[in-house]
């Protein structure tokens, strides 16, 4: 049973090892130098699209078009409104992860509401969301720059050996998001509901309060993502979410979660995320031309998704 | 009766042309009826959110002053051709006099550009100009923006060294024009060489980010030139890289100025700072104004770039509101000035 269990989780695997391979051609172009901080980089700025990735997989997990494309603004307008009100001071930062916390509630909540009252598909609700929530941020913030408190900034950008503190709490968040998933009443409805939604339904699973909870879920931790970009960053900006659109759903496919719903993968994330940030960093420093660099990022992920899909399709 | 009806019809046109052209002789013709519009394609950074700013200033001014009857601001949502096309479409049927672009692409709006212009329209764009022919242009000369960083440096760092280039917005005009300019820098003063290349998109994230990314396989990087809105992002990048803090070519934003100024009073760092002034919106208002007035107007217009030298950093810093961009403002006699080409 724990051997399928495996091999059903098995297309991480393939991430990590373009992860590997990607290191590895960078060092060696490099002759060796730089090798351990290249990693450290990689992991410093692949937490924030784990944050994300994690809140947009359980989103398309829970079915065929299901997906959230507020994350960015949400980041946007948490960044603005929690730098405004700590306002550099160290005291309030409680009060600015509640209330980045809290403005991700108050945006799931209004996606979901568009997607259940109004019966608008999440693709259309969340985007036109997101202009709301865009206009907002631009209304409260008018590209106000607020240097974080000194406290949220050394947190955000703090090393250990090497290793930031930031993604080993990620680390540490990513395998008890893992366990939700797998071991918990909600996980389980969320997969269930993304296999077959009227059998959910039909087995008593209160479908509608999982969707609900997962669309809060994911900009609440959107929320969360722009208070520590805003700390990591030195301060936020209108358009710091804009990269994390593509980014959170790219990493949920190269992770190995089936766009289809119904099957997700925690560690793949990961394995995502940090092959995504080494892949640009691999071809800077090759030197390549943007339009080559666009080019062969778009043919690599192709490439890994194939791979990592391959053994699905055989199944059908 | 139909036929007094279209006589009466005649007669009120003849009346009203022969009062227009009356009103048209002097020199300083009245505009104070003219509607003007802005048609802009984006807002989502500091640099347009000073743009928008200065416009409301400075045309609620010359509404409030009887100059024009109106000057009004109109953003697209996406920053896309499409949507601003569209745009400009409504402004014509709206009834504006001119239409003030900035454009999401130089030659993709020429379609619209043209039925703005067929329709009598006056057309000035700026910043993100456009190429249809009939239209005025507002343009900075970007390509120097670049070759005078190189200029620079070759001042303060005689013998040379490696730089890091950080580019913008990969396929965009001024990310190119930028970019072509540096290379006509490095070729110039040829003890310079770019030892690495990553695209910032004007933004402190992105390009912290993907410095971060390339500073661990490159040498010693004496210098960073940049395009505005990067500068702040590479010093975080060096310093969370426990690299020394190379000279920075700094983009005129507050946060890159604050920065520096930081720097300058801890170690007596030296740098300098370029970029366009958003308030050149303000420029392509009173530039509309004055086609508007019958003044002759050449098509094609040049703005200078705002420069922020060590000497001015205190006093820039203090104009420049917190968030936003070091910013001048354009008065009519400077519109004028730089019409004459001075």
């Amino acid at each position: 049973m724990n051997v399928v269990a495996f091999l059903g989780g098995r297309a991480w695997i393939w991430s990590f090892i373009a992860t590997a391979l990607v290191w590895l051609a960078t060092v060696a172009f490099t002759g060796g130098t730089g090798g351990g901080q290249i990693l450290t980089a990689a992991l410093s700025f692949a937490i924030f699209t784990v944050i994300v990735g994690i809140g947009q997989m359980f989103v398309i997990t829970t079915g065929p078009g299901n997906v959230d494309l507020s994350i960015p603004a949400t980041m946007a307008l948490s960044g603005a409104v929690t730098t405004k009100l700590m306002d550099t001071q160290n005291e309030m930062i409680a009060l600015g992860v509640v209330v980045a916390l809290g403005i991700g509630i108050g945006v799931g909540l209004g996606n979901y509401l568009l997607i259940r009252l109004l019966r608008i598909p999440p693709i259309i609700a969340t985007l036109s969301a997101s202009f709301l929530v865009q206009s907002t941020a631009i209304a409260y913030g008018r590209g106000l720059r607020i240097k974080p408190p000194p406290l949220l900034a050394d947190f955000t950008t703090a090393q250990v050996a090497g290793v930031p503190v930031l993604a080993a709490c990620g680390i540490v968040f990513t395998v008890v998001m893992g366990v939700v998933l797998a071991r918990t009443l909600y996980g389980r409805s969320v997969l269930a509901v993304g296999q077959n939604m009227r059998a959910a339904w039909l087995a008593g699973i209160n479908v509608e309060r999982t969707r609900l909870f997962t669309y809060v879920l994911s900009a609440m931790l959107a929320g969360l993502a722009g208070l520590l970009l805003s700390g990591f960053s030195g301060g936020s900006s209108l358009n710091m979410g804009e990269e994390y659109l593509l980014a959170s759903i790219a990493v949920v496919v190269i992770g190995g979660t089936s766009v289809a719903g119904g099957r997700a993968n925690v560690p793949g994330i990961w394995g995502a995320a940090l092959f995504l940030y080494l892949l640009v960093t691999m071809l800077n420093t090759f030197g390549a031309s943007a339009g080559l660099r666009l080019i062969l990022t778009g043919l690599i992920i192709i490439a890994v998704i194939t791979l990592a899909g391959g053994g699905e399709q055989q199944k059908r | 009766m139909r036929k007094k009806t279209w006589l009466l019809t005649f007669a009120a046109m003849g009346v009203a042309l022969g009062l227009g052209s009356v009103a048209a002789v002097p020199a300083n013709a009245d505009t104070a009826d003219k509607k003007i519009a802005l048609s802009n394609n984006y807002a989502g950074n500091s640099w347009r959110q000073a743009m928008l700013k200065s416009w409301e200033k400075v045309t609620g001014q010359a509404v409030a002053d009887g100059i024009v009857a109106e000057a009004s601001a109109f953003t697209t949502s996406e920053n896309q051709v499409t949507e601003q096309a569209a745009q400009i479409q409504n402004l014509i049927l709206q009834g504006y006099d001119a239409i003030v672009v900035n454009a999401a692409s130089p030659d993709a709006l020429n379609g619209a550009v043209k039925q703005a212009c067929d329709a009598g329209i006056v057309v000035v764009s700026f910043d993100g100009i456009v190429t249809e022919p009939c239209a005025w242009r507002i343009a900075v000369d970007f390509k120097k923006m670049g070759a005078i960083q190189l200029d620079y440096l070759a001042e303060k760092i005689p013998d040379g060294g490696n730089v890091l280039e950080i580019r913008g917005l990969a396929g965009v005009f001024v990310d190119d024009e930028i970019h072509a300019g540096i290379q006509e820098g490095v070729a110039k003063h040829s003890q310079f060489k770019i030892v690495g290349s990553v695209h910032g998109d004007w933004a402190q994230e992105v390009a912290q980010k993907a410095v971060a990314g390339i500073l661990p396989s490159l040498p010693e990087v004496k210098a960073v030139v940049t395009q505005g809105g990067d500068g702040y992002g590479a010093a975080q990048a060096f310093k969370a890289a426990g690299r020394p803090t190379p000279l920075i070519i700094m983009g005129n934003r507050q946060d890159e100025l604050a920065w520096w100024k930081e720097q300058k009073d801890a170690n007596g760092y030296e740098t300098m700072s370029v970029s366009i002034a958003p308030g050149v919106s303000t420029l392509a208002f009173w530039v509309a104004q004055q086609i508007l007035d019958g003044q002759e107007v050449p098509k094609d217009l040049v703005v200078p770039f705002l420069q922020i030298n060590q000497g001015d950093l205190e006093k820039s810093l203090e104009t420049t509101e917190k968030g936003g961009v070091a910013n001048v403002e354009y008065s009519l006699d400077d519109a004028k000035a730089v019409i004459a080409g001075k």
